[in-house]
């Protein structure tokens, strides 16, 4: 129980924060699951008349469709990697002894408590609505969840500028490090867009001002308003998302594949490169609302470009893992099931970014499939990912290795059932070849029902691997079981208060000296003084 | 699993940067090299001049983000209704930039070592500060008694949210310069100075964001 940190529970030190924001993710993964399963039945009820007496009104589906969206997107794929393991590792791997501004990480944490009920509120009052409550209280759930990311963004970047250890010098980052920093500074710059379109939109509610239903030029021009500022935040949302995964992937590929990480810079540069671009890209979701007739195409080009950072990441995973002896422990199974899936569902991406295809369909099951499998489900991979790979460090036990191999294939096969026909569904979609009970869309509706079903099932698996390793796994013994290079791994499991005794590391070379023969190892720690390594060899 | 490992050989060794129950402080990045470590009270200092300045750029998209909404619905708008703003804003406007010179002086008395002249021109901008929010308030009523409100127009309704917005964030300005201005610096890693020139990069950006905020209202209206 000790583990857990939970008393006392307003402690503002970083890891007690990152715990509890792992454990708030776990929560609302739960909440999120049941919700994707109730509106799944939903549709197949709908799509062929079957499973009665569980459908719900149009509004309380819309109502469970904004709230899972909510749950996943803003409480498990933001907070759980950037703010999770963000809050945790950080200031281990840059050799501080604490967050900059610990109050402030207490702070966001707690705030992103609030926006959490306000959001479940909210759903159990949408369904009694007429009022417009539901969606009132929601707005206010996302600007403070907004405010909680803006000082946790502030919080990390000026961490990372100002309290790296002695010699932690910006190419010897890690690259989840840099991960989270790009991170930070575009959470800084979209979450601020998002509370400004909050705000306005309360005070329509609240203050009577009519920014969004003022009468314009054109009618449709309300909506748009409000979409616009919407994509701007939630295009580079997905990065928000996906950068910590990639920081995350990237250096569980180095560990164990036991390789220096092939060009390491460029790695760091695509990181950059994709934060940049994801920042300018939002156009790509207004192809259907009538942009200048030029804009599509600028945003299209902007679009179909992202490609050429995510090929360097592709390249640099692949060029280390290639000839390398892997350990396929389940962290790494997990690293690479989140390459197969970016990859799967990015390959849909480049059909998505087409200016004449994007509009299409903005909300068919296409793009529906495309956006879980590259967004929701490979970023879920890269969380367990993680979650496996520095388990023992956050809780001085191990995951069970044979459960977490289960669990992973079962997920992997689940995964690939569920949204592979839902593309498919979307493509019939498309071509309105749908309907009725036999048709193929109907089967295609029932295959999606049951992988889900089995997908979920497969998640009892992981949460009891999890609360029974917290307190009974088995005892991670070493450090540094996993033989990795960064400062993490040379403190005590779980790490002490002020993480290095009140002092500090000296840091000598980069994160990724791996294939170097030192002792009988093959790695060499980034703290380790030339003079120590001169004895040791 | 608890057996001696060559690991062991790789122990971390630490540097002993003040525990012992001193106060944590913050150690400089690691570009610095290992010559050129500065003192912990300017980690410190520099640790907050950031913070201020990623604040400055959350503000500004803030902001940002509704002046572009301010710009696009003044160009599509059918028909958007002028109103007339406040003369009191010019004086508020005055009170404002009068409080970024006394700021400024008071700086200067602080490094000349003259601590009761810093305390006074520093309280006269706290003082002016407050001033400003008062009569913005004045202002609000003015327009309230004049039947604008925020649903009368959507001039009305901007000038409403970048007024009251921009108010909280002088606000926090002004708990700043409360405490830079009231909290004795003897014990703490940052110097007054350090603080007051902290506080002032946060004030002189509220001063211009409001200048820039009134020029739009006035030339946009």
């Amino acid at each position: 129980m000790e583990n857990l940190s939970w008393r006392p529970i307003l402690a503002v030190d970083h890891k007690s924060v990152g715990k509890r924001f792992l454990c708030l993710a776990l929560l609302c993964i739960v909440l999120g699951m049941v919700l994707s399963l109730a509106m799944r039945i939903h549709l197949s009820r709908q799509d062929a008349g079957l499973l009665p007496s569980v459908a719900v009104p149009a509004e309380q589906y819309q109502a469970m469709m904004l709230v899972h969206g909510s749950l996943m997107v803003f409480f498990v794929l933001v907070a759980a990697p950037q703010c999770g393991f963000g809050y945790f590792l950080l200031p281990l791997q840059i050799g501080a002894r604490e967050m900059a501004f610990p109050f402030l990480s207490g702070l966001s944490f707690w705030m992103t408590v609030s926006s959490l009920c306000g959001i479940m509120a909210s759903f159990l009052a949408i369904p009694a609505a007429g009022t417009g409550m539901g969606m009132t209280l929601w707005l206010f759930s996302v600007a403070c969840f907004c405010l909680a990311m803006i000082l946790a963004s502030l919080n990390i970047c000026v961490t990372v500028i100002n309290s790296r250890a002695k010699g932690m010098t910006l190419p010897r980052l890690p690259v989840t490090v840099w991960a989270w920093l790009v991170t930070a500074i575009l959470s800084l710059l979209i979450f601020s867009i998002l509370l400004a379109a909050s705000t306005l939109l309360i005070s329509d509610r609240f203050a009577g001002t009519r920014f969004f239903s003022f009468r314009i030029a054109s009618a449709a021009a309300h909506s748009v308003l409000w979409q616009r500022w919407f994509w701007f935040f939630a295009q580079a949302e997905v990065y928000v998302a996906m950068l910590p995964c990639f920081g995350v992937v990237t250096h569980v590929l180095a560990v164990y594949s036991r390789r220096k990480l092939w060009g390491e810079r460029v790695a760091v540069l695509g990181l950059c490169a994709l934060g940049l671009a994801g920042f300018c890209i939002w156009g790509e979701h207004m192809f259907a609302s009538g942009l200048n007739p030029y804009t599509p195409l600028v945003f299209s080009m902007l679009a179909s470009s992202l490609g050429i950072p995510a090929l360097l990441l592709i390249l640099c995973w692949f060029r280390t893992l290639w000839g390398a002896t892997l350990r396929l422990d389940t962290a790494m199974l997990f690293a690479l099931g989140f390459i197969a899936l970016f990859l799967s569902g990015g390959i849909s991406g480049i059909f998505m970014a087409r200016h004449t295809s994007a509009g299409v369909g903005a909300n068919d099951a296409l793009v529906a499939g495309h956006f879980h499998l590259v967004m929701g489900v490979a970023a879920t991979f890269s969380i367990l990912a993680a979650l496996f790979f520095w388990f023992p460090k956050i809780f001085g036990r191990r995951l069970n290795e044979t459960l977490g191999k289960i669990h992973f294939w079962v997920t992997l096969a689940g995964v690939y059932i569920l949204f592979m026909p839902m593309h498919w569904l979307g493509l019939l979609e498309r071509e309105n070849v749908l309907t009725g009970a036999g048709s193929l869309g109907h089967i295609l509706s029932m295959t999606i029902l049951v992988a889900t079903t089995i997908t979920l099932a497969a998640q009892i698996l992981f949460f009891y691997n999890f609360f029974w390793s917290v307190w009974r796994g088995e005892r991670s013994g070493t450090k540094n079981p996993w033989r990795a290079t960064t400062l993490e791994w040379f403190v005590d499991s779980p790490p002490p208060h002020e993480n290095f005794g009140g002092g500090a590391p000296v840091v000598f070379r980069g994160a990724y000296e791996f294939g170097v023969r030192l002792a009988g190892e093959d790695f060499v720690p980034q703290h380790l003084a030339p003079e120590r390594i001169a004895k040791l060899r | 699993m608890t057996e001696r490992s060559v690991l062991d050989d790789f122990e971390l060794i630490i540097e002993d940067i003040g525990g012992g129950g001193r106060p944590p402080f913050d150690r400089d990045g690691g570009d610095y090299g290992d010559g050129g470590r500065r003192s912990p009270g300017a980690s410190f200092a520099r640790k907050y001049a950031i913070a201020i300045a990623l604040a400055m750029v959350s503000i500004l998209m803030f902001f940002m983000a509704v002046v572009a909404a301010f710009l696009v619905l003044r160009m599509t708008s059918a028909k958007w209704v002028e109103f007339r703003i406040p003369n009191l804003l010019w004086l508020n406007t005055a009170i404002l930039l009068a409080s970024s010179a006394t700021l400024e002086l008071a700086r200067k008395r602080l490094n000349a070592f003259d601590e009761a002249g810093f305390k006074k021109l520093w309280m006269l901008t706290t003082a002016l500060g407050i001033a400003f929010v008062a009569g913005q308030s004045i202002a609000w009523k003015e327009l309230l008694a004049a039947g604008i409100h925020g649903s009368t127009t959507l001039a009305a309704g901007f000038f409403y949210v970048f007024t009251v917005a921009h108010a909280v964030h002088l606000l926090g300005g002004i708990c700043a310069l409360l405490f830079v201005g009231l909290r004795k610096f003897r014990t703490s890693l940052v110097t007054r100075n350090a603080a007051a020139e902290i506080a002032s990069y946060y004030w002189h950006f509220m001063d211009g964001l409001w200048v820039f905020l009134l020029a739009l209202l006035y030339f946009g209206k």
